[in-house]
C-alpha cells in the first residue's frame, strides 16, 4: 500500500512545484532577461562601463537583502528596511565626522536596535512581522524626515574615498562570505528553515524559536547598518527619501531569485545573489530603454505578481508570521 | 424496533491509510433513540459525519424513508431532514443568536435582495421561547452567552426545522446537569414525534438510560447492536474493547522487577484545565503506560514533562534533581518526545527527512564548530535506515510519507540523539500492523538497554501488552495504578477510566 501511495503522490506533483523546475526557473529567468535586454539595448547594457556601474548600484541591495532573506526564511517579512537604512545612514553620516570605524559601528548598532524593536513586537507581543514592520516603516520614515527637515545630513566629505570598486566589492564579498558561512555551516540555516516550515514542530525539536527570531531581526538590522554605510559612501548625504522603497526592491529581488515568499525548506542562499542581479539588470535595462518611471513600476509590479504566484507554496498556504 | 426510518448500507471511508469505516451497515427505526458507542477512533463520529455531509463517504448509501440521500455539507443535510449537534463549539463568534440559528438559511428572510433582520430575530425568538429558553435574547451577540447556553442555542439551530434524524455527538460532555436535561427533553420530543435520534456518548450509564437501542463500533467495524433491555455497562465495555488479534507482537515477559532508580520525578504538576496536581515517578528501564479516555489530560502529561506546556505549575526533575522547565532543557538532558500530533508537533512536515532527523542533533554533528552537509546526510541516512524508513532518499519531504513512516522518522531522530528518557504519545496511532510490531520491538529493546519509556496511549491492549506499570487517568488526575501481570484485564483498566 505504501508504494502505491508514494507513486500516486509523485505523479501528482504539478509541473511548477517540481524541485528541478523550481531550481531552473529563476536561472532561466535571469538568462532570458539578460538576453532580452542585450537585444533591446543593442548590447549596450553589457558593456564593461555599464556593468561596473550596475555593480556599484547593487552593493546596497545585495547587502540589505541578506537580512530580509533570513527573516523570510523563517516565514516572516520585513517592510521596515528602507526606513531603517535611512535612520542608519543619518547616524553614519553624523558620526563619520569623528571617525569612520565609529560611524560603521554606530550604523550597525542603530540597525540592531531597530531590529530589536521589530523583534520585540513580533515575538513578545505576538503581532505578525508583516504588520509590525509596516508600522516601524512609517515610524522611522518619520524620524528620517524629521532629521532631514532643514537640510540633508552630510557625511564627512572624504568618505567618498572609499567609493572604489575594490573596496566596495571586498566589503560586500566579506559580508556575503561571513553570512553564508554562518547560514550554512553552523546549523542556523537548518533552524531557520525549520521555523519557516513549521514553527511548532521546530519548537518540539528543541529550537529556541523566540530567541532565534529575536536574534535574526536584530541581525537583519545590523546588516542593514552595513548597507547604510555602503549607501553613505556612495551618496555622501541623507535626504528624507533615503532608502525609500528599498523594502519592495529587496522583496522583488528575492522572489526573482526563486525564494518562496513564505520561506521554509526550499530556500537557498544563492537566491539572494541571483535575485538581486536579475532585478538590477531588469531595472537598469528599463532605464536604458528610456521607459518612464511610472511604466517601470507597472512592469516591475506585474513581474513581481507573476513570480509570487509561481513560487508561493500553495500546499502550506500563505502564513506570514 | 418499529418501522425503518434510516438505513446505512455498506458505508466505507478511508483517511489515507486508515480504514475509518469498514463497510458499516446499520438501520435506525422510527421513534427511537439509537446510541452509537465505541472507543476513540472506532468510527462513530466518522459515520455520522458522512451522514451529515461533514465528510464524504468513499462508498455505500444512506437511505432515508426509502430515498437515497447524499449531502455535500451540513446545510444540504438539513434540507434532507438530517441535523447534527457536535461536541465542539458549533456556533460562530461575532454573530447574533438569530444569525447563528439561521446560518446558511438566511435566504428565507431575504426579499428583493434585502435581509429582513427584524423578521429573523422575531422568528428566532419564537423558536427559543418554544424550547423554554426565553432567557436567551435572539438579537444579542452569541459571545454574550456562556458555553452551555451556546450549546442550547445550537440545539435549537439543529432542531427547529423538525429534522427526521438528529445526531447528538458527545454533546453531553460539554453540558452541566441542567443543560443535559434540556438536551434529553429535546431528544425525547423528537423520538415521540416518530423521528430518530442518533446519540453518541462515552458515558455508558447515560447511554443505557437514554437509548432504546445501542450499536457498537470498533476500529471502523460494526460489532453489533443490542436493545436497552439486554444492555449492561460490562457487556458494552466488552463489545467496545474486544480482543486483539495477533497478540504475540507485544512483549511476552512477565514478573520482571522494576529498578528502584528514579530517572524522572514529577511533583504536583498542574496545567490549568488539563492536569490537576499530578505526581509520578519513572524508573530506569521501565515502560510506564499512561491510559485513559482521550480527554482525561494524559496527552498533556507528556508535554508537561518535556517542558512543552505553557503555564505549568509544579516541578519536573531528573533523578539527580536537575529541573526540566523547557524543551531545550529536556533535550539537553537526554529526553525525547513523540507527540500524538505527528504532523504539527513531532515533525516539520514541509521539510526533508534528513533535516527532521538532524534538527535536535545539529550541535552534536559539528566538527570543530563546523557543520557539514555531508555529515548531516550520513547521520540521517544511518538512522533512517536503522528504522527501515521507506523513502526515496533523505532529501524527500516528510509530507509525502505515510503515517507509519512519519513515525519512523520521529523515532529515528531520537534514536540518533541517543535519548535515554523517551516519552511516546500514541506511538502507534494510525499505523498499520507491520510498523506497529516494529515499534513495539524497538521499545522492548530500548527497555532492555536501560532506557526508560513513558507510553501514553488510548489503546488498552497496547498498555496491557507493553507496560511494566500502568497509570490510568481520569479528569486530569491519576485514578488507579496497575502492575504488569498476566491476570490484568482490560475491564480493570476501563473501570478506572469511565
Amino acid at each position: 500500500m505504501d508504494t502505491t501511495v508514494k507513486k500516486d503522490s509523485a505523479e501528482k506533483i504539478p509541473f511548477l512545484e517540481r524541485p528541478m523546475v523550481r531550481t531552473i526557473l529563476p536561472i532561466a529567468g535571469f538568462v532570458v532577461i539578460c538576453v532580452i535586454f542585450a537585444i533591446l539595448t543593442d548590447g549596450k547594457l553589457f558593456r564593461p562601463k555599464n556593468l561596473t556601474l550596475l555593480l556599484s548600484q547593487s552593493y546596497m541591495l545585495l547587502i540589505s537583502s541578506i537580512g530580509v532573506f533570513m527573516i523570510m526564511t523563517m516565514g516572516g517579512l520585513d517592510f521596515s528596511q528602507g526606513s531603517m537604512l535611512g535612520v542608519c545612514s543619518i547616524v553614519i553620516c553624523y558620526l563619520s565626522h569623528y571617525n569612520i570605524v565609529l560611524a560603521i559601528i554606530g550604523g550597525v548598532v542603530t540597525g540592531g536596535l531597530i531590529g530589536l524593536i521589530n523583534g520585540y513586537f513580533n515575538v513578545k507581543r505576538k503581532i505578525t512581522s508583516f504588520i509590525v514592520t509596516i508600522c516601524t516603516m512609517y515610524l522611522f520614515r518619520g524620524v528620517v524626515a524629521y532629521a532631514t527637515t532643514s537640510s540633508p545630513v552630510y557625511a564627512v566629505s572624504d568618505i567618498s574615498k572609499y567609493n572604489t570598486l575594490p573596496f566596495m566589492l571586498t566589503f560586500t564579498v566579506i559580508i556575503f562570505a561571513v553570512t553564508f558561512f554562518v547560514f550554512t555551516f553552523t546549523g542556523l540555516g537548518s533552524r531557520l528553515k525549520a521555523i519557516g516550515a513549521g514553527e511548532t514542530a521546530a519548537r518540539y525539536a528543541g529550537i529556541r524559536v523566540e530567541r532565534t527570531k529575536m536574534l535574526i531581526f536584530m541581525t537583519a538590522g545590523c546588516i542593514t547598518g552595513l548597507a547604510a554605510f555602503v549607501n553613505s559612501v556612495k551618496v555622501g548625504s541623507v535626504t528624507s527619501t533615503a532608502g525609500n522603497q528599498l523594502e519592495t526592491q529587496i522583496m522583488i529581488a528575492l522572489v526573482l531569485g526563486g525564494m518562496p515568499v513564505n520561506g521554509g525548506a526550499k530556500v537557498k542562499f544563492y537566491n539572494i545573489i541571483l535575485g538581486v542581479m536579475t532585478y538590477k539588470i531588469l531595472s537598469s535595462g528599463l532605464v536604458m530603454l528610456m521607459i518612464s518611471t511610472q511604466m517601470q513600476q507597472l512592469i516591475l509590479g506585474i513581474i513581481f505578481l507573476v513570480e509570487v504566484a509561481l513560487f508561493s507554496d500553495r500546499k502550506t498556504g500563505m502564513i506570514v508570521k | 424496533m418499529g418501522e425503518v426510518l434510516l438505513k446505512a448500507d455498506n458505508i466505507d471511508k478511508h483517511f489515507g491509510i486508515t480504514h475509518a469505516l469498514d463497510h458499516v451497515s446499520l438501520t435506525f427505526g422510527k421513534g427511537e433513540i439509537h446510541a452509537l458507542i465505541g472507543e476513540n477512533g472506532s468510527g462513530k463520529s466518522t459515520l455520522t459525519s458522512c451522514l451529515t455531509g461533514i465528510y464524504q463517504k468513499d462508498s455505500g448509501t444512506f437511505t432515508l424513508e426509502g430515498k437515497e440521500i447524499t449531502a455535500k455539507n451540513q446545510v444540504e443535510a438539513n434540507h434532507q431532514g438530517v441535523a447534527i449537534v457536535v461536541q465542539e463549539m458549533g456556533t460562530l463568534s461575532g454573530l447574533t443568536v438569530a444569525e447563528n440559528i439561521f446560518l446558511g438559511n438566511e435566504n428565507d428572510f431575504i426579499s428583493h435582495g434585502i435581509k429582513n433582520t427584524s423578521a429573523m430575530n422575531k422568528k428566532a425568538q419564537e423558536y427559543l421561547d418554544s424550547y423554554g429558553f426565553n432567557y436567551i435574547d435572539a438579537t444579542r451577540v452569541i459571545d454574550d452567552y456562556n458555553f452551555e447556553e451556546r450549546k442550547l442555542i445550537e440545539i435549537v439551530k439543529s432542531t427547529y426545522f423538525n429534522p427526521k434524524v438528529l445526531v447528538v455527538d458527545e454533546t453531553t460532555t460539554a453540558l452541566g446537569q441542567k443543560g443535559r436535561e434540556e438536551l434529553f427533553k429535546v431528544m425525547h420530543k423528537i423520538r415521540d414525534e416518530g423521528n430518530c435520534v442518533i446519540f453518541i456518548s462515552h458515558d455508558l450509564e447515560e447511554v443505557i438510560e437514554q437509548a432504546d437501542n445501542i450499536s457498537v463500533l470498533r476500529d471502523g467495524v460494526m460489532i453489533g447492536s443490542i436493545s436497552k433491555a439486554e444492555a449492561t455497562t460490562d457487556k458494552l465495555k466488552q463489545m467496545m474493547v474486544g480482543r486483539e488479534i495477533g497478540e504475540n507482537y507485544y512483549r511476552t515477559d512477565y514478573g520482571e522487577k522494576i529498578s528502584d532508580e528514579v530517572v524522572i520525578s514529577v511533583k504536583n504538576v498542574t496545567v490549568k484545565g488539563q492536569i490537576e496536581n499530578l505526581s509520578l515517578e519513572l524508573h530506569k528501564g521501565e515502560i510506564l503506560g499512561i491510559g485513559g479516555l482521550s480527554e482525561c489530560g494524559m496527552h498533556e502529561v507528556g508535554k508537561a514533562i518535556f517542558g512543552a506546556s505553557y503555564f505549568r505549575e509544579g516541578s519536573v526533575t531528573l533523578g539527580d534533581g536537575t529541573p526540566i522547565n523547557s524543551i531545550p532543557d529536556a533535550i539537553k538532558h537526554s529526553m525525547a518526545y513523540a507527540s500524538k500530533d505527528r504532523d504539527n508537533e513531532s515533525l516539520v512536515i514541509n521539510d526533508t527527512i534528513g533535516e527532521n532527523i538532524c534538527l535536535p542533533s545539529l550541535e552534536d554533528l559539528k566538527k570543530n564548530g563546523i557543520l557539514l552537509g555531508k555529515n548531516m546526510k550520513a547521520f540521517a541516512e544511518k538512522y533512517a535506515a536503522q528504522m527501515s524508513t521507506k523513502m526515496t532518499g533523505v532529501d524527500q519531504f516528510v509530507s509525502a510519507l505515510s503515517g507509519g513512516n512519519k513515525q519512523k522518522v520521529v523515532l529515528a531522530r531520537w534514536i540518533g540523539k541517543d535519548s535515554d528518557l523517551i516519552i511516546l504519545d500514541s506511538p502507534t496511532r494510525g499505523i498499520d500492523v507491520k510498523v506497529k510490531a516494529d515499534i513495539y520491538a524497538m521499545m522492548d529493546n530500548m527497555r532492555k538497554s536501560g532506557k526508560s519509556i513513558i507510553m501514553i496511549s488510548e489503546e488498552i491492549m497496547e498498555l496491557l501488552g507493553m507496560a511494566d506499570r500502568i497509570l490510568i487517568m481520569k479528569d486530569g488526575k491519576i485514578n488507579g495504578e496497575f502492575f504488569r501481570s498476566e491476570s490484568l484485564k482490560d475491564t480493570d483498566l476501563i473501570n478506572n477510566m469511565i
